[in-house]
């Protein structure tokens, strides 16, 4: 209803609603005379749910009012009412319109007012944001600052306790320091620096001492160079004095200084023949041989062989290629020759034996299998000859054949070199041991060297365990070869030598009589017929000796076949005999020729003879002729009724005969009680 | 005992246990090897039961006899008899029980003892040997009672008949003598190799194997094995085997005999050789049956070898006890 009051003040309306309200009160304020509708003013003084109402009420009215036209029209043409109802339905609508047109300020001005507003707040945000980055990157050089390492940190210093200890006050200045830190790095920054000079000092003096000292030491040294032409001359002339004297002095120290250059077994060899040789055997000598330059030339690149094979072996490769081409069986021959190569220093043991006879033994070391191997050779006072079947006794091949059983010295004993044979195409090392010598197991034993597992011992200790037995195996093989020897030139003039110590063993009187002794060869052994029942028993074996004795009397003949073992006369000869004899018997078919066989192989320990027992095999042989006699002179007896006088008379003292039992333990038993008595 | 020794050895008697679960043999070395014949003879036998339980040394010669009594086991050996209790034996213990020798006249040497046989009528040991005479001791007391004199070269081996109470022995000499053993005199004389049937001078006219079957007797040796009926004292059949026999034994209606050559052979009293088994030694010197026990019913032969061969089926060798 206030809005129809200031509706009818109606003259000059101005309308200022593009204007701000303040410039518009400011305006209104000025200007009393002119009235000026000031809407806006207006707005703010009317209460916006007051206009609701009256909009509210205002749209009922017009409502009623149109209502009411209807019914006057209806009811009939009242103009004048009708009128009056019309211009009030006008003024409701201008009403209305204003209404409309203060809403519609309202909402300008409610606008204006939130867009102020949120430029307010923008700004305030921008500012905070400013702010923001502001403390971020403030905190980034703070942290930066914070990082920030002097180089002076890095420097050890000592520790403070130190510091103030021993640094001289102008620079420690604790006073100053104690309170304050940073000066106190800086004293002590000082304070090292300080040191570091003189220690520096220091050192160039050190430096300098050390050169003068160095000098000093090279004159003398000259010096002392110079006295070596001196000590040489004296040396050679106090040779004469050694000898004189008898203690080789110059001589061992000789072999000392080369011996430096051999190979290690060879040099434990040396070593402990040569004690043994002093402490117990005075017959034994070692001596090096041998080119001492090339062995200097060995040892001075690294001594690892297996290098040296691979260089030289690629060394040839490259040559062979280069110049023609070699074939690959050639190549394959000077890997060969490579491998097999020997140490360029070898040992010559020397043993003694009471008759003058000299074993010479010459140990050689395969540098690459890592072997010793030994060729021997033997020197007597007397010249041996005429004795054909003992070609091979005294052979240098088999002189030390199977020193321990079955120790034939054919195959390489590291079995490592197995895998080196097979790279270079060696087959067998019993091709080549005729060459480079035996490898015998015994000698890897004394040059130290361990390929069983057999004891934990090495090196010196395994030499030393072995050796005394091992000379004494040796020196007890020559002699018992050289005896063989000499039996045999006798057995081959068909005597059998029976020496007056075991003359006692047999009658006096033997009138069987060896007619041939010779050598025979493990084939032809093999053939025989009479000695299967000993090769089946596994008792012979390719390394053994063969002999074929035959003994006659009349017209019975004897063959003995003698299966000798190296080891001779540790073990014994085997016999296994054949009679021809009114017909052809052997040990297998007659009782008698078995007991004959055993005669002389079971029951042999009384033929030994005198120690070393070297008469084994010539008391065999005798006892052989002897049980021929005693068999035929009691066979022919048994025998009655046959033609004529007896072959053979009975020469021996007999007390009976004996047909079934065998006859010759038999009467042998009468026969030994006899000599016994 | 090496490999040598081995192949030398030469088994010369044999004997089996009273309960004849075990063999007693002695080679030429003096020992005497007892062997296990259940545990040989067993399904699940090995290479180590053909092994003697134990070997010992019994004598310092040969053992050329044994003999086994109800509880003992004679060996003679080196001209000297030892008894050993079988059950000791068994137990491994090697003890012997008594050692005796008869007494010889000569000093000159020992004489061996051949044979031994047991008198059961009167508890008496018949000891023959290398002395050329017969001695008999009474295995009680162990006194040497008598000495049959009458060979005139050693005596190879002995056999009792039981009905008429006589002993045989067959000597070097070729003879085969018959005494009484009450009286202690010789009865008859045979001397085979008179014979011509029998006669084979090449090889001698030693007798080595004797044994009897109630009216009837077996000798052999030098002269051929044959068969004598001895109520007329003449021969009834002559066996033609190579060798000269040295052990013959009568078994049901065979006879077996053993000596040169490799194998055993039976014969038939009509004189026919039906079969000869080969064996292992190149010689056979013993043979033995094992009568009393009828589950290890074996016949072994021993010879020139260290092998000895058993037979359970007498028709081959089944296997061989090696010592």
């Amino acid at each position: 209803m206030s809005s129809d009051a200031v509706k009818k003040r109606k003259p000059k309306v101005i309308r200022n609603e593009t204007g701000t309200p303040e410039t518009k009160r400011g305006r209104a304020e000025g200007d009393q005379a002119v009235r000026v509708y000031n809407e806006e003013v207006e707005l703010e003084a009317r209460d916006p749910q007051q206009d609701y109402m009256l909009y509210k009420d205002t749209c009922a009215a017009l409502a009623k009012l149109m209502a009411e036209i209807q019914e006057l029209k209806a009811g009939g043409a009242k103009s004048v009412e009708i009128e009056e109802r019309r211009t009030q339905c006008s003024v409701h609508f201008i009403t209305l319109k204003k209404l409309n047109r203060l809403a519609h300020m309202r909402l300008k001005k409610g606008r204006d007012q939130t867009h102020e507003a949120k430029q307010r707040v923008d700004v305030l945000h921008l500012q905070l944001q400013n702010l923001l980055y502001e403390v971020m990157h403030l905190q980034k050089e703070i942290g930066k600052c914070l990082e920030f390492r002097s180089q002076h940190e890095e420097i050890e210093l000592v520790s403070e306790e130190e510091f103030f200890q021993e640094a001289p006050a102008e620079i420690s200045r604790p006073h100053v320091t104690r309170d304050d830190q940073h000066q106190l790095t800086l004293a002590r920054l000082d304070w090292e620096l300080e040191q570091r000079k003189r220690l520096a000092e220091q050192y160039k003096m050190s430096l300098a001492r050390k050169e003068k000292i160095q000098k000093a030491i090279e004159q003398k040294r000259e010096y002392l160079s110079s006295l070596q032409p001196g000590l040489q001359n004296i040396m050679q002339a106090s040779l004469p004095v050694q000898e004189y004297l008898a203690i080789p002095f110059e001589h061992m120290q000789k072999q000392a200084e080369v011996s430096r250059h051999l190979p290690p077994p060879l040099y434990v060899l040396l070593v402990q023949a040569g004690a043994y040789g002093q402490a117990c055997d005075k017959n034994l000598s070692v001596s090096i041989s041998g080119d001492v330059d090339e062995a200097k030339a060995l040892s001075r690149p690294p001594e690892d062989s297996q290098d040296d094979e691979s260089d030289s072996d690629a060394e040839e490769e490259q040559q062979n290629t280069k110049r023609r081409r070699a074939t690959v069986g050639v190549q394959l021959d000077d890997k060969r020759k490579e491998m097999l190569r020997r140490h360029p220093l070898s040992l010559c043991v020397d043993l003694k034996c009471k008759d003058g006879s000299i074993l010479h033994l010459f140990f050689y070391y395969l540098m690459n299998l890592n072997i010793l191997t030994v060729k021997t050779k033997v020197s007597t006072t007397t010249d041996l000859s005429g004795a054909v079947s003992a070609g091979s006794l005294l052979n240098s091949e088999s002189l030390l054949n199977c020193l321990y059983t079955s120790d034939h010295g054919k195959e390489t004993p590291n079995p490592a070199n197995r895998y080196q044979f097979d790279k270079v195409g060696i087959t067998t090392f019993a091709d080549y041991v005729s060459d480079l010598g035996h490898p015998y197991v015994w000698m890897q034993k004394l040059g130290g060297l361990q390929f069983s597992s057999d004891s934990a011992l090495t090196g010196s200790a395994l030499s030393a365990s072995h050796m005394e037995r091992t000379m004494k195996l040796l020196r007890g093989r020559l002699q018992a070869r050289l005896a063989l020897h000499k039996q045999f030139s006798s057995l081959e003039h068909s005597i059998i030598p029976v020496s007056s110590e075991c003359q006692h063993l047999f009658p006096a009187k033997v009138v069987s009589g060896l007619m041939r002794w010779t050598m025979m060869s493990y084939q032809e052994f093999t053939e025989l017929g009479f000695v299967q029942h000993v090769l089946k028993a596994g008792l012979v074996r390719e390394t053994d000796l063969f002999f074929m004795a035959v003994v006659e009397r009349g017209t019975a003949r004897l063959l003995a076949a003698v299966v000798m073992n190296p080891r001779y006369p540790e073990v014994a000869p085997l016999f296994s005999l054949s009679l021809h004899w009114k017909g052809e018997r052997s040990g297998r078919t007659d009782d008698n020729l078995q007991a004959m066989e055993s005669e002389v192989n079971v029951f042999r320990s009384e033929l030994q003879g005198p120690r070393p027992g070297l008469q084994l095999l010539t008391n065999q042989i005798q006892r052989l002729c002897v049980c021929l006699d005693v068999y035929l002179e009691t066979e022919s007896q048994v025998c009655d009724g046959s033609e004529g006088p007896k072959e053979f008379p009975r020469e021996k003292m007999c007390l009976r005969t004996a047909s079934t039992k065998p006859v010759i333990r038999v009467n042998f038993s009468k026969l030994r009680f006899i000599h016994n008595k | 005992m090496g490999p040598v020794e081995l192949l030398h050895m030469s088994v010369f008697s044999q004997s089996f246990s009273p309960c004849g679960r075990f063999l007693a043999a002695g080679n030429n070395y003096g020992e005497i090897a007892v062997f296990s014949l259940s545990a040989a003879l067993s399904p699940d036998a090995s290479q180590a039961s053909q092994k003697p339980i134990l070997n010992f040394t019994a004598h310092d010669g040969p053992v050329f006899s044994l003999l086994s009594t109800d509880t003992h086991l004679l060996s003679a050996g080196n001209g000297e008899i030892s008894a050993w209790s079988w059950a000791e034996l068994i137990k491994k213990s090697t003890k012997a029980a008594w050692t005796r020798k008869p007494s010889y006249e000569t000093s000159l040497e020992i004489p061996e003892i051949n044979a031994m046989i047991i008198n059961p009528k009167d508890n008496s040991l018949i000891v023959g040997g290398g002395d050329n005479n017969i001695h008999i001791m009474d295995m009680e007391t162990g006194i040497f009672k008598s000495v049959l004199k009458g060979h005139t070269d050693y005596i190879h081996c002995l056999c009792f008949k039981e009905r008429e109470e006589e002993i045989l022995s067959g000597g070097e000499d070729g003879a085969v003598r018959i005494w009484d053993s009450r009286t202690n005199r010789p009865v008859h004389c045979i001397e085979v190799f008179k014979y011509e049937e029998c006669a084979r001078p090449q090889f001698g006219k030693w007798i080595s194997c004797l044994a009897t079957d109630s009216d009837w007797m077996l000798c052999g040796g030098g002269p051929s094995l044959s068969l004598w009926h001895l109520r007329s004292m003449s021969p009834t059949s002559v066996f033609p085997l190579p060798g000269c026999q040295r052990e013959a034994v009568f078994y049901q209606d065979l006879i077996m005999s053993v000596g040169e050559g490799p194998h055993v052979s039976h014969c038939l009293h009509g004189g026919t050789v039906k079969a000869q088994i080969p064996c292992t030694p190149s010689s056979l010197n013993t043979l033995a049956l094992n009568l009393k026990n009828t589950e290890h019913r074996v016949m072994t032969v021993g010879g020139s070898s260290h092998q000895i061969d058993v037979f359970t089926n007498f028709s081959y060798r089944a296997f061989s006890l090696s010592f």
